[in-house]
């Protein structure tokens, strides 16, 4: 068989295409919501680690180590096939919950080390020049976080994207299940899944794309 | 700017191929040799083998079954060793790749690989031929009801023929490089709905049709237990890896399972793990090896 031809087999015939942007749909919301979600709750617990409250302190810390420490496709069996086996909960929100726990865990690390690397005095120079806390924190801490913390960041968001390509073990059907199916129909598995890899490639170049725009567009 | 990305990208895709037909053009120089020395090789030791793992089966516990089955139905299995596979797909990369020489399929497996992909031919071993596989249902201990129930309407099947039908229909008659179309399963308001779990691993029994449908014999199968059995069935698609926790967990109430050949000596529910019931068996095939045309 023809190359071309072996190729419009696999991914295009009868409209495999659309199912392969179906997955790609149902990984991009995943990790869309996951990022959003895990985005919000990291700088909760981020806060939460370098506050005042003891208690609360520990259990930020205890939270990131246990999360960071183990692989996300147990942390998703155990919360699909464990803690909410009976709760008839969707796979795709059982899904974003797990990531973006995970996620949390990730971004509140990488921000802490961001807030590390900044210079106390400034804040304390803004404190002594009558900019109140939350001010100091807007107008001086703010502005220089988002400079350090954006290329990790960003590398945080690939890995996401990457990450769920697990869900498949909770009855979800992503785009790397998509492949996966398309390799046991077409008996062609190297091919399918290097196209698999390119579409990845392809997500995650898109991202640095995003990144890399915003910022262009600050420094104009 | 915006070049040096493109050509970056395309940089990366080329290293991507290049690795993977590497492997596989690589291959075939250093199977040559290792193949022409398994063909005098094959009466008296040892031809690397894929298998599809059995769930829940160590692979100890699996060599014990084959010697088992060995002693009884003469079909030297010893002379192989077994590589375990997740699922066919990854078997394939793994003869592909030359980790393996042979893998072990079902023949309507078998002959769906060799439509679609000519890289593949059959091992002219006929012994291997008194092996068969039976394929039922599994479903948890406590689901007692969901076994009866499932029986009763295999029973029914065998009796009036049209099981046979069916795998004439789905199987037998199919065009060998076509697979057989998705078919809907009929969904009646209020009646029970059961979820079944399939993994689109086992064309033409079980796969996920372009369009995104699971299809094949297995789905004919259950649209058919559905209509004589007035509950809804719902499929499930899920990785093979999860069946287990997904069926005890309760996410999903019947698994496709295979029994082990069955001889005499080996009981059917040899590899049942605990907290499962099998169903009747609803079809039965014989066990074919692959290997690459040289």
């Amino acid at each position: 068989m023809e190359f071309a031809d072996l190729l419009y087999k696999i991914f295009l015939k009868d409209g495999g295409w659309l199912t392969i942007l179906n997955g790609l749909w149902v990984t991009v919301q995943i990790s869309a919501l996951s990022l959003l979600l895990g985005t919000v709750l990291g700088s909760l617990l981020c806060f939460f680690r370098l506050g005042k409250i003891k208690p609360l302190k520990i259990v930020a810390q205890v939270y990131i180590s246990i999360i960071r420490g183990s692989p996300v496709l147990m942390l998703l069996m155990l919360l699909f096939y464990g803690v909410f086996a009976r709760q008839g909960l969707s796979p795709i929100l059982v899904a974003v919950i797990t990531f973006s726990m995970h996620t949390a865990a990730h971004v509140a690390e990488l921000l802490r080390s961001a807030l590390m690397a900044l210079d106390k005095g400034q804040v304390e120079a803004a404190r002594t020049l009558g900019f109140s806390k939350w001010q100091a924190f807007k107008l001086v801490t703010f502005p220089q976080l988002v400079r350090i913390a954006k290329p990790v960041y960003q590398s945080t968001v690939v890995n996401l994207i990457q990450w769920t390509s697990v869900v498949g073990y909770v009855t979800i059907t992503d785009l790397t299940r998509v492949i996966n199916n398309i390799a046991s129909r077409t008996m062609q598995p190297m091919i399918t899944i290097i196209g698999g890899m390119i579409i990845y490639l392809a997500l995650s170049y898109l991202v640095y794309g995003i990144f890399h725009w915003t910022d262009r567009r600050r420094t104009q | 700017m915006k070049l040096k990305k493109i050509a970056k990208v395309l940089l990366s895709c080329l290293v991507a191929g290049a690795l993977f037909t590497g492997c596989g053009g690589g291959d075939k120089p250093a199977d040559k040799p290792a193949d022409t020395g398994d063909k005098p090789a094959a009466s008296t030791g040892n031809v690397k083998l894929g298998m599809i793992s059995h769930l829940n089966v160590t692979e100890q516990k699996m060599d014990e079954i084959l010697k088992m089955v060995e002693e009884e139905s003469n079909v030297p299995l010893t002379n192989f060793t077994v590589t375990y596979y997740d699922n066919l797909k990854l078997m394939q990369m793994g003869i592909e790749s030359g980790s393996v020489d042979q893998i072990s399929l079902y023949t309507s497996v078998a002959d769906y690989v060799i439509a679609n992909n000519d890289k593949y031919e059959k091992v002219s071993d006929l012994t291997l031929k008194n092996l068969s596989d039976t394929f039922c249902f599994a479903v948890r201990k406590d689901d007692a009801a969901l076994k009866a129930d499932l029986d009763k309407a295999l029973d029914a099947m065998k009796a009036d023929g049209s099981l046979d039908k069916l795998a004439k229909e789905y199987i037998t008659d199919v065009d060998k490089g076509t697979a057989p179309p998705a078919i809907e399963i009929p969904m009646t308001d209020g009646a029970q709905t059961i979820k079944v779990g399939v993994t689109g691993d086992l064309p033409p029994l079980d796969y996920v049709s372009a369009d995104g449908k699971a299809a094949g014999f297995n789905t004919a199968l259950l649209a058919e237990v559905a209509k004589r059995s007035g509950k809804n069935i719902e499929i499930v698609d899920i990785d093979s890896g999860a069946r287990a926790a997904a069926l005890s967990s309760g996410q999903i109430d019947v698994i496709f399972w295979v029994v082990v050949p069955t001889v005499s000596k080996v009981p059917a529910d040899i590899d049942k793990p605990e907290g499962v019931e099998l169903s009747n068996p609803y079809f039965k095939d014989n066990i074919e090896h692959l290997k690459l045309k040289k």
